[in-house]
């Protein structure tokens, strides 16, 4: 028996599932506050409302309390990310790499490929 | 059995109660992403009305799973009755859409039958999200205590995973 909800439309994908993590954790804003080494709460809140971006130090410090990749704690900020790069990285494939040789342009090529197809990260943050 | 989904289906349950309304947010495959209940005082509508419009804005919800009051046997209090139907008239102005599952359909689909309590049911579910639900469970309802209002958030979670796994 299959299930098919094609009549909705797909919703984006949130930008963090920091709430999720710090629920599951029972942890307060305050105590993650602390943690991140933060002086205010509400910092927390409007990170997790999605209303500011954390900063690298605090989404590494993130990884580090919740125990999951940056890129599982933030898969929507990722995906555009990621987005952005391969476009980027399509046009840098278009490019002649003069003045290279050979070997170095055709690692270059290889590399940019390997970002081109790279697969979005599904979620997997559900264990 | 195999489910076919757009990759992301956004659920949001509220199930309304006379504390207060718990809610639910869950995504396809059963994750769960937003939960906890609001307890109103004073005009507790527009308080809950206002969480619930808190709520859309950030998760932007594909559908709202709610509990059907209108149904033979219901005993829902006409304050909750009116506040659902408030949350109903929300959602079609945010063009959202509305599924609502009677108690019994929770109870068919989550146990072999559907003559199990909601607090059955909260066990279920106690035990399908034991990091996020599992140590939130309220001992079970007597006759001489109120009941628990995290029940209320074991509700809108029954209304979302059932809304998921219907897949209607």
């Amino acid at each position: 028996m299959e299930f098919i909800h094609t009549h909705f439309m797909a919703s984006k994908q949130l930008p963090n599932y920091l709430l999720s993590y710090r629920k599951r954790s029972a942890l307060s804003q305050g105590e993650v506050a602390f943690l991140l080494g933060i002086r205010s709460g509400s910092k927390i809140s409007h990170y997790e409302r999605f209303k500011r971006e954390p900063g690298l130090q605090t989404a590494l410090a993130y990884e580090a309390i919740y125990q999951k990749p940056v890129s599982e704690l933030f898969p929507g900020l990722f995906e555009k990310i990621q987005r952005e790069v391969k476009a980027r990285a399509k046009i840098l494939e278009h490019r002649t790499f003069s003045g290279n040789m050979i070997q170095v342009a055709t690692r270059k090529r290889k590399a940019l490929a390997t970002i081109v197809s790279a697969e979005a990260k599904s979620q997997s943050t559900q264990s | 059995m195999k489910k076919l989904c757009p990759k992301h289906i956004r659920v949001l349950g509220i199930a309304a109660s006379w504390q207060g309304i718990g809610f639910a947010v869950m995504e396809n495959e059963s994750r769960l992403v937003d939960w906890g209940s609001k307890r109103g005082n004073g005009d507790k509508n527009a308080r809950c009305l206002s969480h619930v419009g808190n709520l859309v804005a950030q998760y932007a919800p594909n559908v709202i799973a709610l509990e059907s009051t209108r149904l033979e046997g219901s005993r829902r209090h006409l304050r909750v009755q009116s506040l659902i139907d408030q949350i109903v008239r929300m959602a079609e102005e945010e063009k959202i859409k509305v599924k609502r599952f009677s108690r019994k359909e929770l109870s068919a689909g989550f146990l072999s039958n559907d003559e199990g309590t909601k607090h059955d049911v909260a066990l279920h579910l106690a035990a399908r999200f034991p990091e996020e639900l599992g140590f939130r469970l309220p001992r079970k309802h007597t006759l001489l205590v109120n009941e628990d209002c995290r029940m209320d958030m074991f509700d809108a979670v029954a209304l979302a995973e059932h809304f998921l796994r219907s897949g209607e």
